[in-house]
């Protein structure tokens, strides 16, 4: 919280002061009834002295002004506060979220992170502008108040707080209840989040199967169950209300009898009895209020626990300290030696080894789920090897400052993923300073430049999120413009042109071949048509190299890739 | 909402108005008898509440003089026991029954909401972030859960309290309650005057917030690119600026909604003092000391459902940026729906007709213009031709995805246009370019299409495209649960299994949009021969560049810019040499 503590404090002085001040119109107007209505000389009063009168009016309303005035500046600090506190926060988690593993993304739902970074983190700024206010309120009304107590009389003052274990013993046990309960809630939360997230991402999905009212089945249950959730939380709440409102309101018996009693026995005098019934309220009120507190506390850490998991979580991906700094731009020679990738103790990648020399071309063909995008992915470090090296200029990429690493790489991904942006926005995704010409001329490079063009808005219509309104071919197209923007070293194309028509293709092979910038290239591919013209050919079978070599060799070889070319032709 | 990316606020056309909260009363009417119960027990509660002050005084004044009042004292101590508990049991109802409904509104009000995006077509969901539409479901609907429970209910019992005491006033004496009321123009104009900023503001608030979540969301789903393009610190700073943006408006918010109660003080304390002045002053005498003190107290009884309207208020005004954000999104209107009288889709036989057909996306933009052709039932038809031509937009239009500008669609003898959407898509089996796979086990994600399928069809569907082996050298076989978007799956992977979901549904009509695009070439060659034989009676329209997919069709359409070109046979286009020919020459090497 630093930067906003002073704040905070200040906040915390301006609520005790007035808080104090709440003594100070009463005061005022028994002042005015005494000398003003009650007292005998109460017409000689006024005749004779008016200013007197009118200045405590005056008094009243100026006190009620700075009371106010006190009260907004303290509501304030503690919002402000609160929010440059959590604003803090938000991008600390927000940096973590972007510097986190693809680990990390197989394991947590995005809905469940949309939960923990909108809903726990406003429940965390609730609790720091509210509920450690409510408490300092509390507490120093209630020590305030037991002090006053004390000096009066003291075995009334114990009468008084006879019931305050009670009542903390009330709080411990609901404290314990409740707890688990605001922890279901949480997660029913995440669970409804997480399908209302992927209905709007699959909403094609539904309707191509016309699947409305089962989504909505599913949606209504997760829903329920939200619903039933909270009211658990509250009526759990509310069983245990009614006691400590009952002990904090029971206050007033205690005094009535107690209190009465010391009358008559003589112990009190009749104005120490009025003294402190008129106080009672300062120490029942924060007895009633600490139910509140500890309620809105458990909610707090529920939240709380959620944000702290994601707010010290770190990547297992990272720029080690003492990695090597290349500045300059990679020459792009890749190396993989006796690479072996493991997920669970299950093997994807099995003893991979292979050079590819600056501005070669290679290709890796096989079977569906062979690990083809596993293996480029080994390259920027969307994954570290588990076993064996990955050499970029000759050095293992773990030894790399990973923005440099992935500042010389450039990808165009399988699952095309777009931002809703402008088109120009996505190409110069990796280099925002780019100039609106080389957009399009990167575009060209990508045969994307002529259907942007057409498009009502050119290179500032906003595409969808995922790209959606534009087809297959044409989003792997600018995902391919995009990779193409940053001119990598290195270039990996996942099955860029899967959807593309073969002439586009063709155009795009065109441009790949040359480039104004010296590039490696990794190209998975399906087709023979995008392979053959690569200067080696790697084809994986169940995460091993099964054949590799160019063209020519792989067809004399009459292997897999001669039975594939034999299909294709 | 309009066509919309993070960093832009949606302006919002509809001025406040209290429609909305009329409207969240129609919800509320639902549990008429609740509220009702609840604002009795409430009123009951008060009226104990205020017994106990009584016999308390009256104990004071009577029963401390000596020993002989203390059975007395101790019965008036059990008396107000007894008012605490019987109050105390009151409010816990009430709290029960409040909390039942407000969960049971929201609940209600979350379930319309979804209900009413399940029918908003493609181009609603394509043309803004998903973020925005997340938050208004799940936060924004949350945010108003306060409101429904406890906000009505006090807002009707302050308003009694209000009248009962003006009443009490004026019986008292009318003249100081005239000046008490002398009040309430000043109170209602500073009102009025927060009011419009702070509506502004709240408004603002929950646009900030909407793109905070529309940027959240894009970067956490698009996490993997950031990282490759190495944008982390930009999109720090973008996000700094959003989150900055967000704490700014909402400061703004509250310092418009935090006046309102000081203000209030304030006002109450001053007409407080007035009445003493002109009590004092004006009346000099001429009015009772209980008139005077009654009268004050009257006053600041008269402020306290005031300050708690004022309170109130502060909660309805935040709840109403909500709620119009949520009204909005249920009345965005549904551009593809059944028309009135829409009749089911009679089982279909296959036949599909284009006649006139012309299109657009976007105005002025024509992608299909006056596009006539007639598929026969259980034929095979391809689509070939440069990327966006309109290929998948005309199998889009086949399962009316889009409502046609011109023309009309007609599967059979009906004009899809008239039929029910569900009775239609329902029959079509759509496999699209994305392969959408849902978080939960594989078999769920197969029979998404057909809930009643049994396990072994599933495993014949899977068997035909080639991957039932795969899923069962996995530990759990067919109960896999796989991670949202099918994490853990290839492309590929997903790509069949999104094949097998469609085998599954048994359509009548079969739509491949680039269906086996990320599928190797010996995958795919293994996946025909059990297609050929699916295919068999099922009109099927394929969109694929892999011309080996294409040879086999019974037709092939060649689509350009011009629409249909060409169509044929293979062989028929080949002796053409036309494009389609072009093309095809063109893949081979």
């Amino acid at each position: 919280m630093e930067g906003a503590r002073g704040l905070y404090i200040c906040g915390m002085l301006f609520t005790i002061l007035s808080q104090s001040m709440y003594i100070i119109t009463p005061r005022i107007t028994s002042e005015i009834t005494d000398t003003f209505i009650v007292n005998e000389n109460a017409v000689a009063n006024l005749e004779t002295r008016p200013d007197y009168l009118i200045g405590l009016l005056i008094a009243m309303v100026g006190f009620t002004l700075l009371r106010g005035a006190l009260e907004y500046g303290s509501t304030m600090m503690y919002e402000h506060s609160s929010q440059s506190m959590i604003y803090k926060i938000r991008n600390v988690v927000f940096k973590n979220i972007e510097d986190q593993d693809a680990k990390f993304y197989d394991y947590y739902r995005t809905g469940d992170i949309m939960t923990r970074i909108s809903g726990d983190l406003d429940m965390v700024r609730h609790s720091i502008a509210w509920i450690l206010r409510a408490v300092l309120e509390c507490v120093v009304m209630f020590i305030a108040s037991l002090i006053f107590f004390f000096s009066i009389d003291w075995l009334m003052a114990l009468c008084l707080s006879g019931l305050t274990p009670v009542i903390l013993l009330i709080t411990v046990t609901f404290r314990k209840k409740v707890s688990p309960k605001y922890r279901v809630q949480r997660e029913k939360l995440s669970d409804l989040n997480t399908r209302a997230e992927e209905n709007i991402s699959g909403n094609r999905v539904v309707k191509a199967f016309a699947r409305e009212d089962y989504e909505i089945e599913r949606f209504d249950e997760l829903s329920r169950g939200f619903r039933d959730a909270s009211k658990d939380a509250a009526f759990t709440w509310l069983r245990f209300f009614p006691f400590l409102e009952a002990c904090a309101s029971s206050l007033s018996v205690v005094m009535l009898v107690c209190g009465g009693l010391f009358v008559i026995f003589g112990r009190l005098t009749f104005g120490e009895y009025i003294a402190f019934s008129g106080l009672v309220w300062t120490m029942s009120n924060p007895m009633r209020q600490l139910g509140n507190v500890v309620n809105d506390w458990q909610r707090f850490t529920a939240s709380a626990n959620k944000i702290i998991e994601i707010y010290y979580g770190r990547s297992r991906i990272a720029t080690r300290e003492d990695a090597v700094d290349m500045p300059r731009r990679f020459k792009g020679k890749v190396e993989f030696d006796k690479v072996t990738l493991k997920f669970d103790g299950e093997t994807i990648i099995d003893d991979v080894s292979f050079t590819v020399e600056p501005g070669e071309t290679v290709a890796v063909m096989g079977e569906t789920g062979a690990g083809k995008t596993l293996l480029t992915e080994l390259i920027p470090r969307i994954y570290d090897v588990s076993s064996g090296a990955v050499r970029v200029d000759g050095v293992d990429v773990r030894m790399l400052r990973l923005d440099q690493l992935r500042g010389n790489i450039g990808v165009a991904t399988q699952d095309v993923f777009l931002f809703s942006d402008t088109i120009d926005g996505n190409i110069s995704y990796g280099d925002t300073e780019m100039p609106e010409e080389d957009v399009a001329k990167v575009a060209e490079l990508a045969d994307a430049d002529g259907f942007v063009r057409k498009l009502s808005d050119g290179y500032d219509t906003i595409v969808g999120e995922r790209g959606v309104g534009l087809s297959g071919g044409q989003k792997q197209r600018i995902s391919l413009a995009r990779a193409l923007a940053v001119k990598p070293a290195i270039l990996i194309l996942d099955d860029t042109t899967s959807a593309v028509d073969l002439e586009t293709e063709k155009h795009i092979q065109h441009s790949l071949k040359n480039l104004d910038f010296g590039c490696t290239k990794i190209i998975v591919a399906q087709r023979i048509s995008t392979a053959m013209y690569a200067d080696k050919i790697i084809v994986l079978k169940d995460g091993k190299i099964l054949e590799q070599g160019s063209h020519k060799e792989l067809i004399a070889r009459n292997g897999y890739y001669k039975e594939v070319y034999d299909l294709q032709r | 909402m309009a066509r919309n990316k993070y960093d832009i606020d949606e302006t919002l056309e509809t001025p406040f108005d209290v429609r909305h909260l009329k409207r969240s009363l129609k919800y509320a009417a639902k549990y008429k008898g609740k509220i009702i119960a609840a604002m009795l027990l409430s009123t009951l509660a008060a009226i104990i509440g205020l017994l106990s002050p009584i016999i308390v005084k009256n104990a004071v004044d009577n029963y401390m003089d000596g020993k002989e009042d203390i059975p007395m004292l101790l019965l008036s101590g059990a008396g107000v026991l007894a008012c605490i508990i019987v109050s105390v049991a009151f409010t816990k109802k009430r709290a029960k029954l409040m909390t039942e409904v407000g969960q049971n509104i929201v609940y209600d009000i979350r379930r319309d909401l979804f209900e009413h995006m399940q029918l908003l077509s493609f181009d609603f969901y394509d043309s803004r972030p998903h973020g925005k539409i997340l938050t208004r479901i799940i936060n924004y609907i949350n945010s108003i859960a306060d409101l429904m429970t406890n906000g009505l209910i006090n807002f009707v019992l302050e308003i009694f309290n209000l009248l009962f005491i003006t009443v009490f006033m004026f019986i008292v004496c009318w003249q100081l309650a005239l000046v008490t009321l002398c009040g309430l123009p000043v109170y209602l104009g500073v009102m009025l005057f927060i009011k419009n900023h702070q509506r502004k503001a709240w408004q603002s608030v929950s646009n900030k917030s909407s793109n905070l979540s529309a940027y959240q969301h894009e970067n956490i789903v698009g996490a993997k690119i950031a990282q490759i393009f190495v944008r982390e610190e930009e999109n720090e700073e973008i996000h700094d600026r959003l989150a900055k943006a967000y704490r700014k408006s909402w400061i703004r918010a509250v310092s418009f909604s935090n006046l309102v109660w000081p203000s209030t003080d304030i006002i109450s304390i001053t007409v407080q003092a007035t009445i003493y002045a002109v009590g004092l002053f004006a009346f000099r005498g001429t009015l009772s000391l209980g008139t005077i003190l009654a009268m004050t107290d009257y006053t600041a009884r008269f402020w306290q459902p005031l300050m708690n309207l004022s309170n109130l208020m502060n909660t309805v005004i935040n709840a109403v940026a909500y709620l119009e954000r949520i009204f909005e999104l249920m009345d965005e209107p549904v551009s593809v729906h059944d028309i009135e009288g829409a009749e089911e889709m009679p089982p279909i036989r296959g036949d599909v007709h284009f006649e006139n057909v012309t299109f657009s996306y976007e105005e002025g933009i024509t992608v299909l213009e006056n596009l006539s052709f007639d598929v026969k039932a259980g034929q095979s038809i391809a689509l070939v031709g440069p990327t966006g031509a309109g290929k998948t937009t005309i199998v889009n239009l086949i399962s009316r995805f889009y409502d046609l500008n011109g023309g009309t669609v007609r599967i059979d003898e009906s004009d899809i246009s008239k039929m029910t959407l569900r009775s239609l898509r329902s029959q079509m089996g759509i496999m699209l370019q994305d392969s959408f796979i849902f978080s939960g086990t594989l078999l769920d994600n197969i029979r998404y299409g057909r809930l009643d399928a049994t396990l072994e069809e599933c495993r014949a569907a899977c068997r035909i495209v080639g991957i039932d082996d795969y899923i069962m050298s996995q530990k759990d076989g067919y109960n896999t649960v796989v991670n949202e978007r099918g994490g853990g799956l290839s492309q590929g992977q997903k790509q069949l299994i999104a094949f097998a979901r469609t085998i599954v549904s048994d359509p009548k009509i079969l739509v491949l949009d680039e269906a086996t695009s990320s599928i190797d070439a010996k995958t795919e060659r293994y996946l025909q021969n059990g297609l050929n034989h699916l295919l068999k009676g099922r009109t099927s329209f394929i969109i694929a560049h892999r011309l080996s997919t294409i040879r086999s069709c019974d037709r092939i359409m060649y689509v350009s810019d011009k629409g249909i070109t060409e169509a044929g046979t293979h062989d028929e286009l080949m002796a053409k040499k036309g494009d389609y020919y072009k093309l095809y020459t063109a893949q081979s090497f």
